[in-house]
């Protein structure tokens, strides 16, 4: 699915548009603990979270993840966001809960991104 | 460990700063890139460097990221001047966490820290003075790594 598609799905407004154009994701990670995303997010995957924080978008930028999608309307600092424009990450906005944003998206189709295995014991 | 080094890079680390936390590890994998090391293994040093990142920023006073670029591997060192770990097997225990709401509101400090480290690292060793502060030395081995960065 491509990154307009999925924001299209998701009522979403841009905060900062993509760098480059056209993004064809490779799916989704949904978490709001960052250290989740760094263990087992798989690169080219949408990130929604609830966290509107600079982290989220150094976070995105480490896992090569090349766009947010920030839940419940939130208000996204100017830190997040020229922090978005400093490291080439899109950040997008939907007023719905993240349960919601991930039901729309998976029932349209985009998979979880997520690689296997779990934190060491 | 008779190679000799290719690319040496070091990087501050300012305990406190949470808005700037980050800033070192995605220096590191800018470095590493432009060094020509590959995706998988670039992804577990930026991976693993951010996680110590974050452990310098929410409970040391200043630390630094000290990165060594061999054929075969990549040496890593995160040094911290703080209150160092009191007990590092409780530290190392997935989910157990001495961070304040502060960086847990920043996405961290849900005891995971340390376990993805261990996770994407192929050796890792810990060193920690009380008082003092501690020394984080990691390797990854370039290709052939352990995968954990696909």
């Amino acid at each position: 699915m491509t990154l307009a598609r999925a924001i299209e799905i998701v009522k979403a407004d841009t905060i900062v548009a993509p760098p480059n154009g056209q993004v064809e994701l490779s799916g989704c990670f949904a978490a709001d603990l960052m250290s989740d995303v760094l263990a087992f997010a798989r690169s080219g995957a949408l990130l929604i979270t609830g966290l509107t924080s600079d982290q989220t978008v150094r976070t995105a930028m480490i896992k090569h993840l090349p766009a947010v999608l920030i839940i419940e309307g939130k208000d996204v600092g100017v830190e997040m966001v020229e922090a978005a424009r400093e490291q080439e990450i899109a950040v997008f906005r939907t007023p719905l809960s993240k349960f919601e944003a991930c039901g729309l998206l998976m029932q349209a189709g985009l998979r979880a991104a997520r690689r296997s295995g779990a934190y060491p014991a | 460990m008779d190679e000799r080094s290719i690319g040496h890079f070091e990087f501050p680390i300012l305990g406190r700063a949470y808005f700037l936390g980050g800033r070192a590890s995605t220096s590191v994998k800018k470095a590493l890139r432009e060094a020509g090391v590959d995706d998988d293994t670039v992804q577990r040093v930026a991976v693993a460097c951010y996680e110590a990142e974050m452990n310098v920023v929410l409970h040391a006073r200043s630390g630094y990221v000290s990165v060594d670029v061999y054929p075969s591997r990549v040496d890593v060192a995160i040094s911290d001047r703080g209150p160092g770990i009191a007990d590092v097997t409780k530290a190392m225990t997935p989910g157990w966490s001495s961070a304040s709401d502060e960086a847990r509101a920043l996405g961290f400090g849900a005891g995971m820290g340390l376990p993805n480290i261990k996770q994407q690292s192929d050796l890792m060793s810990l060193e920690s003075e009380p008082g003092q502060g501690v020394v984080l030395r990691l390797t990854f081995y370039r290709g052939g790594g352990n995968g954990a960065g696909s």
